[in-house]
């Protein structure tokens, strides 16, 4: 929210003596911190951000109040000559319990136009000028005192005026032009033709004040607040009136509100004053607030006397008795947030200022608890695969149905996972998959022209049940391009589906993952990050004895079938081992090549024996035969 | 002292630097070292027998230059046989293909992402002061992420141009907020929290919000949440403990400021402001010349928060901050667009992790 220099010196005179930068300080220091600074119309602006509790500093006079509070300095008064109240000119009913008080006048124009002085202060605000006094005037007491009016041609409303709730389906063209159609919670403001008001949120457009407009009807009254919160939700229409009345005004401002309007109309347009009355009365004003000085202690870190504390309150004008051990509070008229003690806590520590908290650690009360197994595991996880050269990638948590559909589980249907008010429909479904997103960032990388990619992410993917989706911790990993090749001693090789094989390994997984080809030399794979060991409970694992006699290695050069299952034949000669002794057996080398007999390859087996005690060249040589004997009988031949 | 030395050995002293340079390999060192200060027949062998047989008023004054003499030829030796022992190894280490001067192979090396490390780093912080991390899912309901929180039933956050709601399940969101992770934590310990002696957590996780995607914009982000209940917990204890993380995080100078703010689910509350990290509060860019940067929002657990948990308020109190990642990272970083946190080009991820 704006905010004007003089202006806010002519309501708090002792504010023109602090520089900007001091005036900004002293306003963040009570929670209004501003955002900018700004020279417009010959004068400085200061763009004050005000919290949603603080209706009642949406204005000048609010910012106002709280600088004299804290400085402790007089406010300017504010007592405009009240206008004389007589009998209604025109017959006005409240019909709803959200509108408890209107004030009202009706004035003939004369003639004049808004002063200079005001429509520069409308522009320093942003806020433009209309030139037509009744609006200038009431869009000036807005931002000046806070409290929203409205000026209607009092010609053109025909009969008596009420507040009441709307009727489902009536009509009612607003000030910007909108054609509004109106629920039973709108609270309007209607004669006898129709609506001509939401009520604290915009007038209609047939009873606008115009440059022919000859005699105003004033309303200058009290809105419920959610009412009006809901009406402007509704119709999606958020004004300064409806901001103010939103966050709840000020009631008592309701009659002062209009006597300075109908002064200003009086100065500014020659205006008559036919007659000003009031219908209705003050709300019940808010409940009072206890509040006791053990709890002052506790918020507050040392002790405060409740002396001290009623003072504070006192200043932001509570109305305050002391009692024992506890004050009791009456907020004042403007105050609608202070509703439980920690609310005046609160202000107490404001007004004296947070830098006078002290600064504690606070004990320990019960014992510290562990880290989670299962976030210790993600965390070992990411290092990991750091350490093995992968970089983790951050990406969004929802994507494209078709990016979803190209590797999600059959079966996890898109329909339970899709936003209904997506970004678009590239981020509209929440991913059953790592694998698009891992996908997508390796290939924007490969053409930014890197040779070789490796990617890991973990992140929940989401699941399609009956009561939402469910959510767990997956790990993807791509891996990509050209391995090697970036020094002297490295070949260069195009990166394999086995090298992810090799990772998922090297990661715990005691299975195959299923590696997919995500493009030119791209592969990947995801898995549940639960399908991968955690760390065990035993700080360190139980020992197990090995064996401290020599190793003896044999080499089996096998000719096999293409297409030939290497576990096949690997657990066939495995059974034919005595599983003591066998303490390795792997494919080492595939040679293929047209020299070998037409549909075979040559497959290097690897066996290594090892046991609790020397072992003889001739039982090696028994094993290696009967491994030998397993393998041909699954069609295997010793390579001459 | 050269007068009382042979002349011959006068000499062999001059042309010793000389010997040694030409000295080409270890062999040739080998000689000369032999004919300079070997056992037998060597120049400081002579030397010794002539120190014997010296008279003794001259004893003092030649026994100093020999061991001169000695002492510079043991020296250079030594020196040059080093010299000569590297080249050698070099000269091998070519036979064999590994020239000392070429790069090495150098394994792969990869990153963790820089908002996962910062986050890594706010849990290790807090470790020592016995907090532990609380997680929570990221479709949730509106009771966890606004109705637990005090946040009134007609709050603008709730609206679908704020928050995301699923199609299929009207009533359920993405947590706009790592909030919701206070309200499931206290319900579930709400039985238990006087044998557990209250609870203190951090909750880091991903968050969504509806804000199209711009430099200082994004529909998910990162958030750490940090929450302490216990017996008569006061600001002075919220302050404490900011004070000492953030000094662990930015440095022992490290000042800060709470400033008066609002959010529903605290009171009081506050914005807390940290002392520049990057100019040591002397006013740059990134503190706007201020000194100041805004780092979190903060505040004593409304009442309504600990009531919906089914805590007595009168009992117990606590507080809770939130911090935004990006903002923090970016912030440290200098990162000027949010968006590259979220592209992934592995030159911005091996930067910030340190790498290249």
């Amino acid at each position: 929210m704006w905010i004007e220099r003089k202006a806010l010196a002519a309501e708090i005179p002792a504010a023109a003596a602090l520089d900007t930068r001091q005036l900004c300080e002293l306003l963040a220091a009570l929670g209004f911190p501003v955002d900018g600074v700004a020279s417009r119309e010959g004068t400085e602006v200061l763009d004050v951000d005000i919290t949603a509790n603080r209706g009642d500093a949406m204005s000048h006079r609010g910012v106002a109040r709280e600088v004299a509070a804290k400085l402790q300095q007089p406010l300017t008064p504010l007592a405009p000559p009240p206008a004389a109240e007589g009998a209604p000119k025109v017959t006005v009913r409240l019909e709803s319990p959200a509108c408890p008080i209107y004030a009202t006048a009706l004035l003939s124009l004369g003639a004049g136009g808004t002063p200079m002085e005001t429509q520069a202060f409308l522009l320093a605000l942003e806020s433009s000028p209309k030139g037509l006094p009744a609006v200038d005037a009431s869009n000036e007491l807005l931002h000046r005192y806070g409290h929203p009016t409205h000026a209607f041609d009092a010609d053109r409303i025909q009969g008596a005026v009420s507040v009441r709730w709307a009727k489902a389906g009536e009509k009612l063209v607003t000030l910007d032009g909108v054609i509004r159609s109106l629920t039973a919670q709108d609270l309007v403001i209607a004669d006898e033709a129709g609506p001509i008001a939401l009520a604290g949120v915009m007038g209609g457009e047939g009873t606008k004040v115009t440059e022919a407009t000859r005699r105003v009807l004033l309303e200058s009254a009290w809105f419920d607040p959610k009412t009006v919160r809901a009406t402007a939700r509704r119709h999606s229409l958020h004004t300064d009136a409806s901001h103010r009345f939103g966050r709840g005004a000020d009631a008592a401002m309701a009659s002062v509100a209009r006597d300075l309007l109908v002064a200003r109309l009086q100065t500014w347009a020659g205006a008559t004053l036919e007659g000003a009355w009031t219908v209705g009365s003050l709300p019940t004003p808010d409940a009072k607030v206890l509040l006791p000085e053990a709890m002052l202690t506790r918020v507050a870190g040392e002790p405060l006397t409740l002396t001290e504390a009623s003072e504070i309150l006192h200043r932001l004008g509570c109305t305050v008795e002391l009692h024992p051990e506890a004050l009791v509070a009456q907020p004042p008229t403007w105050r609608h947030d202070l509703t439980i003690p920690d609310d005046l806590a609160e202000e107490v520590l404001r007004l004296r200022g947070y830098e006078h908290i002290p600064s504690v650690l606070p004990a320990l009360e019960g014992p510290p608890r562990p880290l989670a197994p299962a976030y210790l595991q993600r965390q070992a996880l990411a290092r990991r695969l750091a350490h093995l050269g992968y970089l983790q990638t951050v990406t969004y948590g929802f994507i494209s149905p078709e990016a979803d559909a190209a590797f999600a589980v059959v079966g996890n249907a898109p329909e339970g996972r899709t936003l209904a008010n997506p970004l678009g429909q590239e981020y509209s479904v929440l991913r059953g998959t790592l694998l698009s997103s891992l996908r997508a960032t390796a290939e924007q990388n490969l053409r930014q022209g890197v040779r070789e990619i490796r990617l890991f992410e973990v992140a929940p993917t989401f699941t399609s049940g009956p009561q939402g989706p469910t959510e767990s911790y997956t790990l993807g990993v791509v891996w990509g391009g050209t391995l090697g090749g970036e020094d002297y001693l490295s070949p260069a090789r195009p990166v394999r589906e086995a090298d992810l094989v090799g990772i998922a390994w090297d990661l715990g997984l005691d299975s195959r993952p299923e590696v997919r080809s995500l493009g030119e030399g791209l592969f990947g794979f995801e898995l549940p990050v639960s399908d991968l060991p955690q760390a065990g409970a035993r700080i360190i694992p139980a020992f197990r004895a090995f064996s401290r006699f020599p190793a003896v290695e044999r080499d089996l050069s096998l000719l096999v079938n293409l297409g030939q299952s290497y576990e096949a034949l690997a657990s066939a000669m495995r059974a034919a081992l005595p599983g003591t002794m066998l303490q390795d057996l792997r494919c080492v080398d595939v040679f293929r090549h047209k020299s070998l007999p037409e549909g075979r390859q040559a497959w290097l087996m690897r066996l290594r024996f090892q046991g609790d005690r020397t072992l003889v060249g001739g039982e090696v040589d028994g094993w290696v035969a009967s491994a030998l004997a397993a393998a041909e009988a699954l069609g295997a031949k010793l390579r001459a | 002292m050269d007068h009382l030395l042979p002349p011959e050995i006068v000499e062999a002293g001059r042309a010793f630097p000389q010997a040694l340079a030409a000295c080409a390999d270890l062999d040739g060192l080998l000689r000369l070292k032999g004919a300079y200060v070997g056992r037998e027949g060597s120049h400081a062998a002579r030397l010794m027998d002539l120190l014997k047989a010296a008279p003794k008023e001259q004893k003092r004054d030649l026994g100093a230059a020999i061991n001169g003499l000695k002492q510079e030829w043991e020296e250079g030796l030594k020196a040059r046989q080093t010299e000569l022992e590297t080249a050698k190894k070099n000269l091998t280490a070519l036979a064999s293909n590994w020239d000392p001067s070429l790069p090495p192979p150098v394994p792969a090396r990869g990153a963790l992402h820089p908002l996962n490390r910062l986050m890594d780093r706010l849990v290790e912080v807090f470790r020592p002061l016995g907090f532990h991390v609380e997680e929570g899912p990221e479709v949730e309901t509106e009771v966890h992420n606004f109705d637990g929180l005090n946040i009134p039933e007609d709050h603008p956050a709730k609206a679908s141009s704020d928050t995301f709601y699923l199609a299929a399940h009207p009533e359920l969101l993405l947590r706009t907020h790592t909030s919701p992770v206070q309200v499931r934590t206290l319900l579930r310990v709400a039985p238990d929290l006087v044998r557990l002696g209250g609870t203190r957590f951090l909750a880091p996780g991903r968050v969504y919000r509806k804000d199209e995607i711009d430099p200082t914009h994004s529909p998910m982000f990162h958030q750490v949440e940090g929450m302490l209940v216990g017996h008569g917990i006061g600001m002075q204890h919220l302050k404490g403990t900011l004070e000492y993380a953030l000094r662990a995080l930015f440095g022992p100078h490290t000042e800060i400021r709470l400033r008066p703010s609002y959010f529903p689910f605290v009171e009081p509350g506050c914005e807390v402001d940290v002392s520049c990290p990057l100019c040591g509060a002397k006013g740059c860019r990134v503190c706007k010349g201020s000194g100041w940067v805004e780092i979190l929002g903060a505040g004593l657990l409304h009442p309504n928060v600990l009531r919906h948990a089914g805590i007595d308020p009168e009992e117990w109190s606590g507080w809770a901050f939130g911090m935004g990642v990006e903002r923090m990272a970016m912030m440290l970083s200098q990162t000027p667009d949010l968006r590259l946190f979220f592209e992934n080009d592995q030159r911005f991820l091996k930067a910030m992790g340190g790498l290249d």
